[in-house]
């Protein structure tokens, strides 16, 4: 069985494709997704900040809660002989 | 020998007349009254005058000890910033003994009992310390220009660095005198005024600092900052002024929870 | 009902949290100019807007505290100081994390960081003064707080009167209404949020009075009846 070559014509050029391109274009990449994954980290830092700040001032509510539970069983006590 | 300030309120009380409505007229007689008595007194010994300069050229020899190696264009861009922290230094050691004065004799709370206006009250101390804060600017002017080759410029435009001292003293004496007064009482702790004063006044520190800083490099719009210094001396010494009365009304060694008459009608709801 | 107001919020507060999240980072679009990290700005703009609002509220509360010697004032009062507190560190922190992601520098000494951080150290203070202050330090600490409300102005107008490396004002007026929805999202839960801390710190502070006022009384009682109440 004989390969017969394509006419001239039917050929598509590949661009974009030599070395030199290719290497800048992955450069852009991963300068693209370093942004991304980092903007990502600053992200979850801001984010997590805010809700462990509202939950932290949640617990310290809770704790004085509790403060003032005990003080009242206390006075209670004293009212109650 | 009757004490000394004790007698000069005597005086005062039998010089000044009770105003029901805020006369403008009687508010400032009496002030001025007042702030007299205090400042002749203060000429007597000059006790306050004297710590308060020393202090000033204190604090502007620990800048120059603390700047002395930064490069002379570096110095000149932090002058306006010592300058106003020198004030404020200065300041805050004028308040805190113009009312240990008062507490130590307890003043304070007889004053309120007598027929002289509270606001009249503010002015008078606001006067006097106002009178001695920029009078220590008087000696940290030359010092400061003779320390830091740049602060000279205020030399060169007078009129403009009159005003603009006058302004930010007013602004600083006037927050400080009000919570200076509040924390006279007789278990009032010294250490809060200190927390309490530079926060406040740090708005108006920073409108002055903008201000020194136009003034230095000769910028146009030395002018517009100024007037902004001018609006908020107006709006800080009228709200300190409008708050003395209830901050010391009340507040001389009264309990919490003395909430008066309402308390039983509380009590009975309960 | 009243009751439970705070109970409400916060099952409101959760689901709009979730919601918000989901909605800014799957369903609004990422900002041309700085990417991603901008989705930041959804959580950081209400929460300077609450922090401002609640910094006015403690200085309302402390003038109507100095007027009516109201126990609600005062008990309101408290409690929003602590929550601009709380706000105020969250926009400390994270405005520094954007601006690190976004121009490398996370303190840029502009004036409105300068001005937000000034409010938070009055209010602190008026914090410090409450619970170290002597016995008549309540009015000194409502006077502190009026001063703070007037800052709060100040602060909005410093971008105006200064020229400042902040995104100017405008940045929220000009947005495209997708992320102005997304903003009003997260805005409401973070209210919702605020407003139930707040209301539980009231409650608790008011509690607070009434029990000093009780112990008050039971020492005065137990004095009065030669000492027979075995108190210690």
């Amino acid at each position: 069985m004989s390969f017969e070559e394509p006419a001239d014509d039917q050929y598509e050029p590949v661009t974009g494709k030599d070395a030199q391109t290719v290497k800048c274009v992955r450069a852009c990449e991963a300068e693209a997704a370093a942004k991304t994954a980092s903007d990502y980290e600053h992200v979850v830092w801001a984010y997590g900040v805010i809700w462990a700040l509202f939950c932290g001032f949640g617990v310290l509510l809770w704790m004085r809660s509790k403060r003032q539970e005990a003080d009242l069983a206390e006075l209670k006590r004293r009212l109650s002989p | 020998m009757p004490d000394a300030p004790a007698l000069a309120w005597w005086t005062v009380r039998a010089r000044a007349r009770r105003g029901t409505t805020a006369d403008v007229s009687t508010l400032a007689r009496q002030a001025w009254l007042l702030a007299k008595n205090d400042l002749r007194q203060e000429l007597r010994d000059l006790e306050l005058v004297l710590t308060a300069a020393f202090f000033t050229l204190v604090v502007l020899v620990m800048f120059a000890l603390a700047f002395a190696a930064l490069p002379a264009a570096d110095q000149t861009l932090a002058v306006p910033g010592m300058l106003w922290l020198a004030v404020a230094f200065v300041g805050a050691l004028t308040l805190t003994r113009i009312f240990d004065r008062e507490r130590e004799a307890d003043t304070l709370r007889a004053l309120l009992t007598w027929p002289v206006e509270r606001t009249a009250i503010y002015f008078a101390k606001l006067i006097v310390s106002f009178a001695v804060v920029f009078g220590c600017t008087a000696l940290l002017l030359p010092a400061l220009a003779l320390l830091f080759p740049g602060a000279s410029a205020f030399f060169e435009r007078p009129g403009e660095s009159f005003l603009l001292l006058a302004l930010g003293c007013i602004a600083y004496c006037s927050v400080g005198t009000l919570f200076a007064a509040g924390l006279a009482t007789a278990s009032g702790k010294n250490v809060l005024l200190s927390v309490i004063l530079y926060p406040l006044t740090s708005p108006a520190l920073i409108f002055a600092l903008v201000a020194t800083r136009a003034l230095l490099e000769g910028h146009p719009s030395f002018g517009t900052y100024l007037g902004q210094l001018a609006a908020l001396d107006v709006v800080v010494v009228a709200v300190a002024a409008w708050l003395f009365e209830p901050v010391l009304v009340g507040g001389t060694a009264k309990p919490r929870t003395d909430r008066g008459p309402r308390r039983s009608a509380e009590g009975a709801s309960r | 009902m009243k009751r439970h107001l705070p109970t409400a919020l916060f099952l409101l507060a959760v689901p709009m949290f979730i919601y918000s999240v989901q909605r800014i980072f799957l369903n609004t679009p990422i900002e041309s100019k700085m990417g991603t990290v901008q989705k930041i700005f959804y959580f950081h703009v209400p929460l300077a807007w609450i922090m401002m609002a609640l910094g006015v509220a403690c200085g309302i509360a402390a003038g109507i505290q100095l007027r009516r010697h109201s126990k609600l004032a005062e008990a309101t009062s408290i409690a929003c100081a602590e929550l601009v507190l709380v706000t105020g560190l969250g926009v400390l922190i994270t405005g520094p994390i954007w601006g690190h992601a976004t121009w490398g520098r996370a303190w840029t000494w502009d004036a409105r960081q300068v001005s937000t951080g000034l409010l938070w150290i009055v209010f602190a203070a008026y914090v410090l003064v409450r619970r170290y202050g002597a016995a008549g330090s309540d009015r000194l600490a409502a006077a502190l707080a009026i001063f703070g409300a007037i800052d709060v102005p100040i602060i909005y107008y410093a971008v105006k009167i200064w020229k400042t490396t902040h995104p100017t004002t405008d940045v929220v007026g000009s947005l495209p209404s997708q992320m102005w929805n997304s903003l009003w999202v997260a805005l409401v839960a973070l209210v919702a949020m605020a407003v139930a801390l707040l209301v539980t710190r009231i409650r608790q502070e008011m509690n607070a009075i009434a029990l000093d006022d009780a112990w008050i009384a039971f020492d005065e009682r137990t004095r009065a009846h030669g000492g027979s109440g075995g108190a210690a």
